[in-house]
């Protein structure tokens, strides 16, 4: 007996300081009245406008802040630039981690960088929610410590191609894309379901960036009369294409397109509604941007953000907010990282009020938004769909 | 014989002074936090893509702009060597060197069909372009869009994905190369390529193979900027095509500038003070690039041969100096 209480002691004398530090590490940026947030984005360089990303994050923080806080605790954020650079974003992350010492991270707008942050931060184990860059990969396969709060790549390609087949009778699906990773992104899963339903797409055409002209497709799509054609371009390409789909009188076949354009800006491209009235986008909200539903949210970045111009971007990251602060609630006072992420994993059909699908993450998949709504107009009027002839 | 110029125990005390840096910064993990352990890092690979660089444009004085190019072309070798044939990634070092010298090789053809100037500009400026689509467009071979992870690997057990143990290789890595680019410098060669920027004919007039001047000089600029690429790749763990565009050269052009041009000294002092300085300005977001054009205009306005004129007015040890001295 003396000799396993000898024992014991020893191995606890020897455990304690490494149980100290892993304490330590559990509750790293934290205090009595603080949660310390790191938040990535491109704050500056060519694609610094997806920092409005951020906005909506931001804005809820402070909301949550102006209330109490979660258990007393401020939400305090601390912002760091990735100006959408791999070494920058790198740089970052390790500054956050290392020196700002953040209890955990929110944020991430390019989906490159945050590949490249991936394993870094899947090594330092601290929770990290991605809510805007939208790379299956980033959080396929599974870390533990990685959750995903907005629709990734193969969530709107499924949603896109949903839709499409949602349209009583559609045999005939033809694509259009662009030849990058980025048209992929959404035409591959799209084609996945397609293929699931057992549609095989008639015609997959390409259109290059930069094309100021597309009658070529549009000749080889009128000998293929589709009745749905997906279009996986940007929005210069995408109001090029339907500006000449009209010209050869084939305007009244639907095209549905992807979160890279917006129907109102593909409005003001073409100039002429009768071009887009059968353009239908994916649209990650439960109503249009200026719509009531959306209305609180635009009023809580504005009370925050006065000069805030709104765009599709800026409530992007609001939902992942939601989600984060109900588990941080769950957990209670007595918080650890290890707690939050296992409340994390405990998410089921949340609602955020803003994301037109809900969020859950499980143990074994963390990817939270597994679809999309889609708009177009109705009656003259941008509407957002569950599917086709039916608003949301 | 000019007070400036330096003596044999100058000399030999340069020689001590150049390996005591390594040395000393061999201490550097016991300040450093992750965050600033990489930092240090990324100096050290930006000193051999501006030594790269200045060589051909300082020393050479060839408006030649490729270097994104071969720092891509070492990037990639490397980021592909180790994981699609599963070499290990140390190993990649000098292969992706040698690719890059290659780049060097083919850049240099443009030159030696005697194009100069801006045209040697533009097509050199073409080359690192044509580079990036290539890395765009050959998906099977690196990845596109989403560019091409490294795969995890450790050495002595260490993971390669720790800060300090790829400190001490890019430090081996890069004290060897500059020494070597010294050397070649202060040797006949060296003054051969000198000779050629000041006076291309009057060079070879001297029976001096200007030809093979040229060529060689970009060839070891490919192969230096071919290694900080291998280093870079493990820098980072996932190469991407953009990091390898517009932005990077300007970059490194402003490294050269600011350290001072054709001066290896200066390509040192120019990448770690434009590697930290951008770090500094973290705490302006927004205001970073602002800050960072008037640091740098600042610099050239106020010191037109760069940092490294500032050391050598301090002492004649920092005298770069490629010929013999006088017995």
């Amino acid at each position: 007996m003396n000799k396993l209480t000898t024992f014991l002691t020893a191995a606890t004398l020897v455990a304690a300081p490494a149980l100290a530090q892993d304490d330590a590490w559990e509750t790293q940026g934290l205090s009595d009245g603080a949660i310390t947030i790191g938040v990535m984005g491109p704050f500056s360089g060519n694609a610094s406008s997806y920092s409005k990303a951020l906005i909506g994050m931001m804005a809820y923080y402070d909301k949550v802040n102006e209330e109490g806080g979660v258990h007393g605790r401020k939400l305090v954020a601390v912002q760091e630039d990735t100006a959408c650079d791999s070494a920058k974003g790198l740089a970052a992350a390790k500054k956050l981690i290392s020196q700002d010492e953040v209890f955990m991270l929110q944020g991430n707008s390019c989906s490159g960088v945050a590949l490249a942050l991936r394993p870094t931060i899947e090594e330092a184990g601290l929770p990290w929610i991605v809510a805007h860059a939208v790379s299956d990969s980033i959080s396929d396969p599974l870390a533990g410590n990685i959750f995903h709060g907005v629709p990734t790549g193969s969530a709107n390609g499924h949603a896109m191609a949903a839709f499409v087949l949602s349209k009583p009778d559609t045999k005939n699906v033809a694509i259009i894309e662009h030849s990058n990773d980025w048209a992929h992104s959404y035409s591959n899963p799209a084609r996945d379901y397609l293929r699931e339903q057992g549609v095989e797409p008639t015609a997959e055409l390409t259109m290059e960036r930069g094309q100021t002209d597309a009658t070529a497709q549009v000749l080889k799509l009128r000998q293929n009369k589709p009745d749905f054609i997906i279009a996986a371009l940007y929005e210069a390409e995408t109001a090029i294409f339907l500006r000449d789909l009209k010209k050869y009188g084939m305007g009244d076949i639907p095209v549905m397109g992807t979160a890279g354009t917006d129907l109102e800006n593909t409005l003001k491209r073409t100039g002429d509604f009768e071009t887009v009235q059968n353009y239908y986008v994916i649209h990650s909200y439960v109503d249009n941007l200026d719509g009531e539903k959306m209305k609180p949210w635009a009023d809580m970045i504005h009370g925050y953000y006065p000069d805030e111009e709104l765009s599709t971007f800026s409530f992007v990251s609001i939902g992942s907010a939601e989600a984060l602060v109900s588990a941080l609630e769950a957990v209670g006072p007595d918080l650890t990282r290890s707690k939050l992420i296992a409340a994390l994993e405990e998410v089921r059909d949340f609602d955020t009020g803003i994301l037109s699908d809900p969020i859950t993450w499980t143990p074994e998949d963390h990817q939270g938004v597994k679809g999309s709504a889609v708009a177009g107009f109705v009656d003259g009027e941008p509407t957002v769909l569950k599917a086709w002839g039916q608003p949301y | 014989m000019s007070t400036t110029m330096p003596t044999s125990r100058q000399r030999s005390l340069r020689t001590w002074a150049f390996w005591a840096v390594p040395v000393l910064l061999l201490l550097t993990p016991l300040a450093t936090n992750a965050y600033t352990q990489f930092i240090v890092n990324g100096m050290l690979i930006s000193i051999l893509v501006t030594l790269g660089f200045t060589l051909v444009i300082g020393n050479l004085g060839q408006l030649a702009f490729a270097n994104t190019a071969f720092f891509g072309i070492g990037a990639y070798a490397s980021a592909i060597l180790s994981a699609k044939l599963g070499l290990p990634w140390i190993m990649t070092i000098p292969l992706a060197g040698a690719l890059g010298a290659l780049g060097g090789f083919l850049a240099s053809s443009a030159a030696l069909r005697g194009i100069r100037s801006y045209y040697l500009a533009i097509i050199t400026l073409a080359f690192g372009e044509l580079m990036r689509w290539a890395y765009l467009h050959t998906k099977p071979l690196t990845g596109g869009t989403d560019g091409l992870p490294l795969p995890r690997e450790t050495m002595f057990g260490i993971s390669l994905s720790d800060d300090t143990l790829k400190f001490y290789i890019f430090l081996a890595v890069t004290a060897v190369l500059v020494k070597a680019t010294l050397n070649l410098l202060r040797s006949r060669f060296g003054r051969a390529v000198m000779a050629v920027r000041e006076n291309e004919v009057a060079t070879a007039s001297l029976a001096i193979p200007t030809a093979r001047v040229i060529l060689t000089t970009f060839i070891w600029s490919g192969f230096l900027v071919g290694c900080a690429g291998a280093l870079f790749a493990r820098h980072v763990g996932h190469v991407f095509p953009e990091s390898f565009g517009m932005l990077h050269l300007i970059a490194s052009f402003a490294m050269v500038l600011v350290g001072g041009l054709g001066s290896v000294l200066g390509a040192v002092l120019g990448a770690v003070v434009l590697t930290a300085l951008p770090e500094y300005l973290r705490a302006f977001p927004g205001m970073e690039e602002l800050f960072f054009g008037l640091i740098v205009a600042a610099v050239l306005v106020a010191m037109p041969m760069g940092l490294a004129s500032l050391l050598r007015r301090l002492s004649p040890i920092f005298v770069e100096r490629y010929y013999r001295e006088e017995s």
